[in-house]
């Protein structure tokens, strides 16, 4: 006969009948913090992510912006400024990518998946921590632009950018993580994200007025998400500092909300996909 | 009758719609003792693991672990299991405390008894020293303690190791197997899968042979080896025409046939040293000089040919280079 042992009392746990979502939001945090922690012990890549937004900046406001035209008499700081953010929250969020191909990879998750903990934790850790590193880098960022002359507006408009960037950073990265969990590593990612995060990048708003690039390239490169969240950001940023024609020429729309509400749109809609294809795929690894 | 920890019905999984890789697996474990499945690469054994430790769903069959019903219930089953899987699973870059500490989080010890059973472990695996650096920093069996630590710290009624000592070296293997064996002295239940018929042998207490998805032979060490007829008189001889004339001398010895092989003559030991005793004076007689004379008992090799046509020794060579091993899953050999 079949008998079988009740469930031994053995475990240490000091509880396991607590409210779930307290439990999910413990797990997560301990996820985060341990992500957290990985990133404060490779400074190699903190280097990476910091020092190439920099160069950026000065690039483009020292070496090219002298040349960038089209601009309506902005100032070319203020223009730019936006557009690198964009850039380095975007190339930042490929590390939540990177970093569950790593964890995968490196059997991590084959551990976690066997624990009682939260499921979601994995990815919610990932979030909460590549969020936080990526308004470090940001905020480092806009440090460096005060310094080369970048002025916006009003705080509270660079505050509800700086926000609207992070928002579309975390749907994008949502995008890596599904690429990091079908490869099989982060070169992989890299390889794989690389062509469309690029030409997403360049072939937008961010460094150049949309208006000097060859009209086959104008209708892609307005309407594209990229630019779209761009040019929201800097409708925040510029404020009442911009005149209706710099606007109408350079954001496409006068009124900063119909932008942001655009912005908004492609946040959430590119969150939304990414996120259910990425938990169909977490529950489906083995 | 004992209580059963481990139970699983006629498991199926298949992948890929034709790859097989479990075709009907009934295992029992009882409660307290430890149940070896021994197979090459690919025979389905992490895939039984998977399911049991509810990473992976059967397309059909029932498992139970510790009671509880892992398709039913999987999320009280993983508070009952610990996992150390093929290859150790542990944050290179985070201290070994750190990573026990993390662990035990997840599994929702408060952070005071985290930390408490963080220390307790690592004194018990001899990593207290090594415990405040990164795991990267540790050699192989290091790594493999700190994994085998992290499957234990929320004191699991019964514990899954897959494949514990591939790619250890001879040295690290054993200090890993004294590990387990008082794991297994404390009552643990365990379920331990693995290709070396040496560690089978040395820590279950019965084996599962199993084999492209179904386990074709089950029992101890010694009945398993008992089907093959117990023990074997081996003679070696200076050359092929010596054995094959020892051959004929020694016919009639035991009631098994007696073998040529090359310069080996086999002759079962059907009455043990009393057979043994018979051939030395047969030789003895027969002026026969041997070069070498051994009374062998069947190895777990010996059984595994018998039951599969190949021997599992031929994938199974420990290298210490090669740390994930296979991709058993697939069930690709």
């Amino acid at each position: 006969m079949t008998t079988t042992a009740p469930t031994p009392a053995t475990a240490v746990r000091s509880s396991d009948t607590g409210d779930g979502l307290a439990w999910a939001v413990r797990d997560a945090l301990a996820m985060a913090g341990r992500n957290l922690r990985r990133v404060a012990r490779q400074p190699e890549q903190i280097v990476f992510t910091l020092v190439s937004p920099i160069m950026f900046v000065l690039l483009f406001r020292y070496v090219f912006g002298g040349a960038i035209s089209g601009l309506q008499g902005l100032n070319y700081v203020n223009y730019l400024i936006p557009g690198i953010a964009v850039q380095t929250v975007l190339f930042s969020a490929g590390v939540t990518g990177f970093a569950l191909a790593d964890d995968l990879q490196k059997g991590f998750i084959y551990r976690l998946r066997s624990l009682p903990m939260a499921r979601s934790a994995v990815f919610a850790g990932r979030v909460i921590a590549d969020t936080i590193s990526n308004a470090a880098g940001l905020a480092i960022l806009i440090l460096t632009g005060f310094a080369v002359g970048f002025r916006p507006a009003s705080v509270i408009g660079l505050l509800l950018a700086s926000l609207l960037l992070l928002s579309f950073a975390l749907a994008v990265s949502l995008g890596y993580a599904l690429i990091g969990m079908t490869v099989s590593s982060a070169e992989a990612v890299n390889a794989a994200t690389f062509p469309i995060v690029f030409p997403a990048t360049f072939a937008s708003s961010a460094f150049v007025p949309v208006m000097t690039m060859p009209s086959w390239l104008q209708g892609f490169a307005t309407h594209q998400p990229v630019s779209v969240v761009i040019n929201a950001a800097r409708s925040l940023i510029l404020g009442d500092t911009a005149t209706a024609e710099q606007r109408e020429l350079l954001l496409g729309a006068t009124g900063t909300s119909s932008l942001v509400i655009q912005a908004l749109a492609w946040t959430i809609g590119i969150g939304i996909v990414f996120g259910v294809l990425c938990t169909r795929k977490y529950r489906n690894l083995t | 009758m004992t209580r059963a920890a481990i139970i699983t019905e006629d498991l199926v999984k298949t992948f890929g719609g034709s790859v097989r890789a479990l075709d009907g697996v009934s295992l029992r474990v009882p409660q307290g003792s430890v149940l070896g499945l021994l197979g090459p690469n690919g025979a389905g054994k992490t895939t039984v693991v998977n399911v049991m430790t509810t990473l992976l769903q059967p397309d059909s069959g029932r498992a139970e672990v510790a009671g509880i019903d892992v398709l039913k219930d999987p999320a009280a089953v993983r508070r009952s299991i610990g996992l150390a899987g093929q290859f150790a699973a542990v944050d290179d870059i985070l201290t070994g405390a750190e990573n026990l500490t993390l662990v035990g989080r997840l599994n929702h010890l408060s952070t005071g008894q985290a930390r408490k059973r963080t220390h307790e472990l690592l004194e018990r695996f001899e990593l207290v020293e090594a415990g405040g650096r990164p795991a990267k920093t540790y050699s192989g069996g290091m790594r493999r303690r700190l994994d085998l630590a992290a499957a234990l710290v929320a004191r699991p009624a019964v514990l899954f190791l897959d494949e514990p000592t591939t790619g250890l070296d001879p040295r690290s293997r054993i200090d890993l197997w004294k590990v387990i064996e008082d794991l297994v002295a404390e009552g643990t239940t365990l379920l331990l899968t693995t290709q070396y018929l040496e560690e089978a042998d040395r820590l279950a207490d019965r084996i599962a042979v199993v084999d492209s998805g179904r386990v074709i032979a089950e029992g101890t060490s010694s009945e398993l080896k008992g089907r093959l007829g117990g023990s074997t008189i081996e003679i070696r001889l200076a050359d092929d025409t010596e054995a094959r004339h020892a051959g004929d001398r020694l016919s009639g010895i035991g009631d098994g046939n007696v073998t040529v092989d090359g310069t080996v003559v086999h002759v079962p030991a059907t009455h043990g040293t009393t057979t043994l005793t018979e051939v030395v004076r047969r030789l003895d007689d027969e002026n026969i000089t041997a070069r070498g004379l051994q009374l062998r008992e069947p190895s777990l090799d010996d059984v595994f040919l018998a039951l599969t046509g190949t021997s599992i020794a031929d994938d199974a060579q420990p290298d210490p280079a090669q740390d994930r091993t296979d991709d058993d899953t697939t069930g690709q050999p």
